[in-house]
């Protein structure tokens, strides 16, 4: 019979590091993943030669990144994976690094997203298949069309849609890891409209940088002298794909059948939740996913943001890191990176951004596809 | 116009809406699963490679819209519409809007195809939009 991860040996985060994330630089992305690897390492306190395998996301750097990167933490001649899985890359890696763990394979295990973009356009091979506006309707214009349809079926307003990109904008500016690090008014939200009334600031930069986290078993741990104390054990790990029919919104669809899994899995319901990093690369996806997490009932999340349930210290902190808003995408880091912020929280390590007491997150991430993933990390 | 261009619509109507252009997709034979646009690759519902052509009647209902102020990394040189559509026949898809300037445009409202000549390269001397039917 099929397992799940929670079904086999525990799984701790014990070591996560980043490089900033930020504007396209002269900066190698060996150099951005190298720091965010060491970074990591010395927070959980081994060594390179004590990592059994390594599984590297990234997504706009081409065919296997991962050796001439990490050959630069010596010779180990340990495996290497190279995942990539649009948005969802650094995710992915983190699931596969669990389940390696998991299993029994390995007792030390790294997931480390790097990437940068140095060429504007993304390559994707032709399925052959025509659309009527495929060339016209980019990521951007797809979530307006999104914001139009909830504003009219929910009856809220773009401004009140625009909150959520304040909310992250603010919590970003508290965070030295994020590439938008300014606290923004509303109006300035509202200014510079792109597509319907998505603005400039409720669309995420794209930019680079790096995530690393260390993935550990209790044998490893013990054998290691590691601190216990502050592992953060992965409840959960959950995946899907996109189903079959005319759904013109097949990422939140897909989110609440995976939230689902992930959520019975932890043995907790999504009220529970303490911590939420969700896929906000645009300000309406935050809402949706987070009403098909079930945190709140659908159209009820505009008025509980009003009355701060989803800031630092509300209900449940809600993209406390900034989100893909305010953090940035990078595209391979950001699924391991909302897993080191979940990390970071849940051991009360989050300084200014410190969501009071909190036990229990989720890391959520779609990609383009659509795949879909969630991992439930409790202390 | 390229062959996959001619794929996606052609002049003539359905039987229903005989005055617009009908849009070309598909349907499986063996799950009844339609979908837009005509693809031979296999039902992405149940597997099957025994589809056939269905054509689609022109009209529809509008689920949403947008109006692109920003048309970079588009083919168009200035702002434009778009919208999502529920057609008559029960596929949803998204198509670029003809709308008169000024329009309002509300989920619900009655779409109908229209062919206007090209604006977009490479995909032949005429284009598919969907405009308010009581334009």
């Amino acid at each position: 019979m099929a397992k799940l991860i929670s079904d086999l040996r525990p799984v701790y985060v014990v070591g996560i590091g980043f490089h900033p994330y930020q504007r396209s630089s002269e900066t190698s992305y060996v150099q951005l993943g190298l720091t965010a690897v060491r970074e990591a390492l010395a927070d959980a306190g081994v060594s390179w030669e004590d990592v059994e395998s390594s599984y590297v996301a990234h997504a706009l750097l081409g065919m296997a990144a991962g050796r001439p990167m990490l050959r630069h933490l010596g010779d180990s001649g340990r495996p290497i994976v190279h995942i990539e899985n649009a948005s969802a890359s650094g995710s992915a890696a983190v699931r596969h690094a669990c389940m390696e763990v998991a299993s029994g394979i390995s007792d030390v295990v790294l997931a480390v997203g790097v990437d940068k973009r140095e060429r504007p356009e993304v390559y994707r091979a032709s399925t052959g298949l025509p659309d009527l506006a495929e060339d016209s309707i980019l990521p951007f214009t797809h979530f307006a069309l999104l914001t139009d349809e909830y504003v009219h079926k929910y009856g809220v307003t773009p401004e009140d849609m625009a909150l959520v990109a304040v909310k992250n904008h603010a919590n970003g500016a508290k965070n030295i890891n994020a590439q938008r690090q300014k606290v923004r008014t509303i109006e300035e939200v509202m200014s510079r409209p792109i597509s319907g009334s998505i603005t400039a600031l409720q669309c995420t930069p794209i930019g680079e940088g790096g995530a690393a986290v260390i993935l550990a078993s209790e044998e490893g741990i013990k054998r290691l002298g590691l601190d216990m104390g502050r592992a953060v054990r992965i409840a959960s790990s959950a995946a899907g794909s996109e189903r079959a029919g005319n759904n013109l919104n097949p990422d939140t669809a897909l989110t609440a059948d995976i939230m689902r899994l992930a959520i019975a899995q932890a043995q907790i319901a999504a009220t529970d939740l303490e911590i939420l990093e969700v896929h906000d690369a645009f300000s309406v996806e935050e809402l949706l996913y987070a009403e098909a997490i079930g945190i709140c009932k659908p159209g009820h999340y505009v008025p509980m943001l009003k009355e701060g349930a989803w800031n630092i210290g509300g209900h449940c902190a809600v993209s406390p890191s900034g989100g893909l808003l305010a953090m940035g995408h990078p595209v391979g880091p950001t699924g391991i990176g909302q897993v080191g912020e979940i990390t970071r929280q849940l051991r009360g390590e989050a300084g200014a951004r410190q969501h009071k007491n909190a036990k229990t997150g989720l890391a959520h991430m779609v990609g383009v596809g659509a795949v879909c993933y969630a991992h439930v990390l409790m202390k | 116009m390229t062959e996959e261009a001619l794929a996606l619509f052609q002049s003539e109507g359905t039987d229903q809406l005989p005055d617009n252009p009908a849009l070309i997709g598909g349907g499986c034979d063996d799950c009844g699963y339609v979908f837009f646009p005509m693809q031979r690759y296999g039902c992405e519902k149940c597997g099957s490679t025994a589809l056939r052509v269905k054509k689609l009647t022109g009209r529809g209902t509008l689920i949403a819209s947008a109006f692109v102020h920003m048309p970079v990394g588009t083919p168009h040189e200035g702002p434009f519409w778009v919208g999502s559509i529920q057609t008559d026949d029960g596929a949803i898809l998204r198509s670029i809007l003809q709308v008169s300037e000024g329009a309002v445009l509300k989920p619900g409202t009655p779409m109908i195809t229209k062919l206007v000549p090209e604006t977009r390269p490479n995909h032949g001397a005429q284009d598919l939009r969907f405009m308010p039917a009581a334009d």
